[in-house]
């Protein structure tokens, strides 16, 4: 009996917060045409969000196209295919895994981040403070945060795509003795607009999510300064969730429009 | 401030990079898939698409001149499959050039291969219809392959029998793989062999020795080796021989003929030679007869007496020693 009425509670819970989530974003999507526009904070935020993690994604690009060129080689030799390498190492950077590596490492350093800032705004009552003073708190810290990932995320996973496939393109250059010429020849051989559009689109989605996710538990923070922590740690675990639903729902709406 | 200032500056710089990055990459996809830059769309009628795609390429003697726009099925067996190829290309390609269907590799994606025509027929334009060369499908490779097998393992049985007959020592083959004895006479042949052509290598030296001492000019063997009218006249005489052995040979048939007809025919000489009775008859007659000759003679004897005919009879014999006399005085 216990263990149902927590279960209940527990969906209650859970149901909740993805209606205080959507109401949330309702609020974002009423107040984002509204003037007044907070450019000069949308700049320090898209500074912040895009600037500030480009060294966290080159790294992280860099790594993953060199790794999985690494492991996929014994494979594709094996085959008799790796050839096929670019190909390969191409598509999948630019469809999937550029995309949703660039988004988890943009969850864990932006969502946490916005979710501690506004979470220790909220419980220092510098928001209610904003509040009081006539400036639209919503505004100025939710919609340019949301505003800077959603513009920002994109752009990472372009530039991450590349480092990831200048990764790549390395090791087939040291191990198979393929050029870089031929490498992006072949990679963008391979690749067709059915590849980038919708790994394109797809990035906007998980910015905005990140940065929805990150302002909604930061902005909504409560029980003190432990309430801060809590913020940042399930923003983050939220927001990664999120990107993966998104991202399965990108999968079959591009299957429809293109035909995977 | 200033620091806003480097933060907006290095943003711009980011934002910037970040766009170009896409368009370039935009640009590049849209760029091989001939999105930009002339193009003209051209058409090849297939039986069998063999799985391409929109999107696929189209190479024009291996090198990639445009993509595959719109596969379209007319019917049942007919699929049109368009093409828009780069423009700068039309005037290489003719108007009988062949599209076929292939794939890039083994496992590679399809492709329309487009191959040079005889080079007499008119440059291609726009909207124009290949002609289509639809390749064997796997299934039909499949095919072949299965009868080749069937074939390879009744080919197999059979070898498997002639290579066991062979090692049973049957047959020639068998026999001389396993027979040793007959390994041993084979040798004794060669080595007899070997005797006789070293013989036969010192016949033609002896030989070699008696041409060269043979007079070509002035002997029989000469004439006949050198002599074209003799040569002429020995065709002739060998034409007559063989007309005469012609004649020989028929005029045996004939007599074969007539022996025949003896042996088996009811004529005299039959009787004669086959029926005895006749013999001892034709033996009496001729006693007979000599009887009877020898009663004439008496009985012409007795006319030479006789008064009648005796004055015949001396007219006779004085004509026959008048003749003697002649031939006496002619002989010297």
């Amino acid at each position: 009996m216990g263990n149902t009425s927590t279960l209940f509670k527990g969906m209650k819970e859970f149901f909740m917060e993805i209606g205080d989530l959507s109401h949330f974003a309702a609020r974002f999507f009423k107040e984002v045409l509204k003037p007044p526009f907070e450019f000069k904070e949308l700049m320090r935020q898209c500074y912040q969000m895009g600037n500030r993690s480009l060294t966290l994604v080159t790294v992280t690009g860099f790594i993953i196209g060199l790794v999985l060129t690494l492991q996929s080689r014994p494979t594709l030799i094996q085959f008799g295919a790796v050839s096929w390498m670019p190909n390969m190492v191409g598509i999948s950077i630019v469809r999937e895994i550029g995309p949703v590596i660039t988004a988890l490492i943009c969850a864990g350093r932006i969502a946490s981040g916005i979710g501690a800032e506004l979470g220790s705004m909220r419980v220092t009552e510098q928001i209610d403070a904003m509040e009081v003073s006539g400036t639209n708190p919503f505004k100025y810290l939710v919609i340019t945060r949301i505003m800077a990932t959603t513009l920002m995320l994109p752009i990472l996973v372009i530039y991450g795509d590349l480092v990831a496939l200048y990764g790549s393109a390395l090791v087939e250059n040291l191990k198979g003795g393929v050029s870089f010429q031929l490498y992006f020849n072949t990679v963008f051989d391979a690749l067709s607009f059915s590849d980038l559009v919708p790994a394109t689109i797809k990035s906007f989605f998980f910015g905005f999510a990140i940065g929805l996710v990150g302002c909604y538990k930061g902005y909504y923070s409560k029980k003190g300064t432990a309430g801060v922590g809590v913020a940042a740690n399930t923003a983050v675990v939220m927001a990664s969730l999120l990107l993966f639903v998104i991202d399965f729902i990108a999968v079959f709406i591009s299957d429809i429009f293109y035909e995977l | 401030m200033a620091k806003t200032k480097l933060e907006n500056l290095k943003l711009g710089i980011f934002v910037v990079l970040g766009t170009a990055l896409l368009v370039v990459a935009t640009y590049l996809i849209g760029n091989r898939q001939n999105m930009f830059g002339k193009t003209i769309p051209i058409s090849a009628i297939f039986k069998n698409a063999n799985g391409l795609q929109n999107g696929n390429n189209v190479r024009f003697s291996g090198i990639k001149v445009g993509t595959v726009n719109k596969i379209e099925m007319i019917n049942d067996t007919t699929i049109r499959v368009h093409m828009i190829i780069e423009e700068k290309v039309k005037n290489h390609i003719k108007k009988d050039a062949v599209a076929t269907i292939g794939s890039d590799g083994l496992v590679g994606s399809m492709l329309i291969n487009i191959v040079p025509g005889e080079g007499k027929s008119a440059h291609i334009e726009l909207g124009d219809e290949l002609q289509s060369f639809s390749r064997v499908a796997t299934q039909d490779m499949l095919n072949t392959l299965n009868q080749t097998n069937e074939n390879a393992a009744l080919l197999t049985q059979d070898l498997l029998k002639v290579t066991r007959s062979l090692t049973q020592g049957k047959g020639t083959f068998g026999r001389l793989l396993n027979d040793s004895l007959m390994a041993k006479d084979l040798h004794q042949t060669i080595a007899n062999l070997k005797h006789t052509s070293s013989e036969a290598n010192k016949m033609i030296v002896q030989i070699n020795q008696i041409v060269k001492q043979l007079d070509f000019e002035n002997s029989a063997t000469g004439v006949l080796l050198k002599d074209s009218i003799s040569g002429n006249k020995m065709r002739n005489v060998i034409s007559h021989l063989e007309n005469s052995s012609l004649e020989i040979e028929k005029m045996s048939m004939n007599l074969n003929a007539v022996i025949g007809d003896i042996k088996t025919g009811k004529g005299a000489i039959n009787y004669l030679a086959t029926d005895t009775v006749l013999v001892r008859q034709l033996e009496t007659s001729m006693e007979n007869v000599t009887e009877g000759v020898k009663n004439f003679n008496e009985v012409t004897e007795a006319l030479k007496h006789n008064f009648l005919t005796r004055r015949y009879f001396k007219k006779k014999e004085k004509e026959k020693k008048m003749e003697l006399e002649k031939i006496d005085e002619q002989t010297p």
